[in-house]
């Protein structure tokens, strides 16, 4: 393959690291990357050399409340802890799917959030709502051509002690694949699973699991379900 | 020495220590705070991005491998792609804010002395002026080749092929 001639393999690993492969190439390379242990060798050798110059800048201390914030985000000891109520859990199984009536008002939200969004975000493919029993809208998920974008809405219970993992439900039956962990405020950006663009999603799901996400490999407690909708 | 101190730090951690992490977090987030606010330029992003990698740090603290680096560069390596998907993610630049303002002036970056210099620095003090001057742009400040181009006044042709170029001579340079 073209792509692993060692000059173009160090050419597209540097530019990589440096930050200056960009769209459709970038998302390419990181295709590549997770097939290739020598791509993932080259990389590995330029960030070795490329990010030592991130030592030569001037520090610049960042504000203590950052630190306040990476503590409770870790729910290290000294945080302060929620003062929520208990999260009332939805038993059902998640391959019951959720109604079609959730999934209308899920779209609608979903657009709605969308246009209030201040910042034009990358542009997403598919999108859901999770919700919860009372229709209150958690989190908005948008799959982009390359990252799985989530926003946590106000009425996402805070957990010190727990995590929020999303999890794809793939059509063929097999087990839930992990997506990894949902923000519990604000925004975060997850790596689009390679399986995402060659399964057929039924479902996206919500589970609560310790810190740190799933022990085993499985969802530990599903709370919510819902169908992806395809812009 | 700065990284035996980061590494004994970070292998406390990997056994869930947190006064290591916090020491680990007083020592580094300073450097790579500085990296996030040049290439985010937003306070609050580069909070964001710190915040983040720090939780990365955490809980991969035991995936560094000693071969390839020290801490600190494997630190900011982490904090950079999260700056970096940021900067995909909001787009956050206009090419006029670039016009605007100072992207990276001789007193962001540590001179070092001729003993402390690092190889990378020699290799780097070989290439052309424009040359080294782009990839401090595309390192520091996040910059694509087409804000590079913009900022050196350089059609896009040439400062691909000039960083392209000067990636190579580094290579050769550093024997790698």
């Amino acid at each position: 393959m073209n792509y692993l001639s060692q000059p173009r393999r160090d050419a597209l690993a540097a530019e990589y690291v440096l930050g200056t492969l960009r769209g459709a190439a970038r998302k390419r390379f990181t295709r590549l990357l997770m097939q290739f242990p020598a791509l993932r060798e080259s990389v590995a050798m330029w960030e070795q050399h490329i990010n030592a110059l991130g030592e030569q800048i001037q520090p610049v201390a960042p504000d203590p409340a950052v630190w306040e914030k990476v503590k409770q985000r870790l729910a290290f000891a000294g945080t302060s802890p929620s003062n929520v109520v208990s999260l009332p859990l939805k038993t059902n199984p998640w391959w019951k799917g959720m109604s079609l009536l959730a999934s209308a008002a899920a779209l609608i939200l979903a657009i709605l959030l969308v246009q209030l969004q201040p910042v034009a975000p990358l542009p997403a493919q598919q999108f859901t709502v999770m919700q919860n029993d009372s229709k209150q809208s958690l989190w908005l998920i948008e799959i982009t051509t390359q990252t799985i974008e989530t926003y946590a809405s106000k009425n996402v219970l805070q957990r010190q002690q727990n995590d929020y993992q999303l999890w794809m439900i793939a059509e063929d039956g097999r087990p839930p694949i992990s997506l990894g962990l949902l923000p519990q405020t604000g925004l975060s950006s997850l790596p689009k699973h390679p399986l995402f663009a060659q399964l057929d999603i039924a479902a996206l799901a919500v589970s609560l699991e310790p810190l740190g996400g799933s022990p085993n490999g499985a969802p530990t407690e599903v709370l919510y379900v819902a169908e992806l909708a395809v812009l | 020495m700065e990284h035996e101190e980061h590494l004994r730090l970070l292998g406390k951690v990997t056994s869930g220590d947190e006064q290591a992490f916090a020491q680990l977090y007083e020592a580094t987030s300073p450097q790579l705070y500085a990296i996030c606010l040049k290439m985010l330029r937003r306070k609050e992003w580069a909070e964001d991005a710190v915040q983040d990698a720090y939780v990365k740090i955490w809980h991969n603290a035991g995936e560094y491998r000693g071969g390839l680096g020290t801490v600190l560069t494997w630190m900011v390596s982490i904090a950079r792609y999260r700056a970096l998907d940021m900067l995909r993610f909001y787009k956050v630049r206009k090419e006029e804010e670039i016009e605007d303002n100072i992207l990276l002036s001789d007193d962001d970056v540590i001179a070092l002395s001729a003993e402390d210099k690092k190889q990378l620095n020699v290799c780097l003090d070989e290439l052309e002026e424009t040359q080294k001057q782009a990839i401090h742009l595309a390192f520091y400040c996040g910059l694509s080749h087409q804000e590079v181009t913009h900022h050196l006044d350089a059609p896009l042709g040439s400062t691909k092929s000039m960083i392209r170029r000067g990636l190579q001579l580094l290579k050769r340079c550093l024997g790698i």
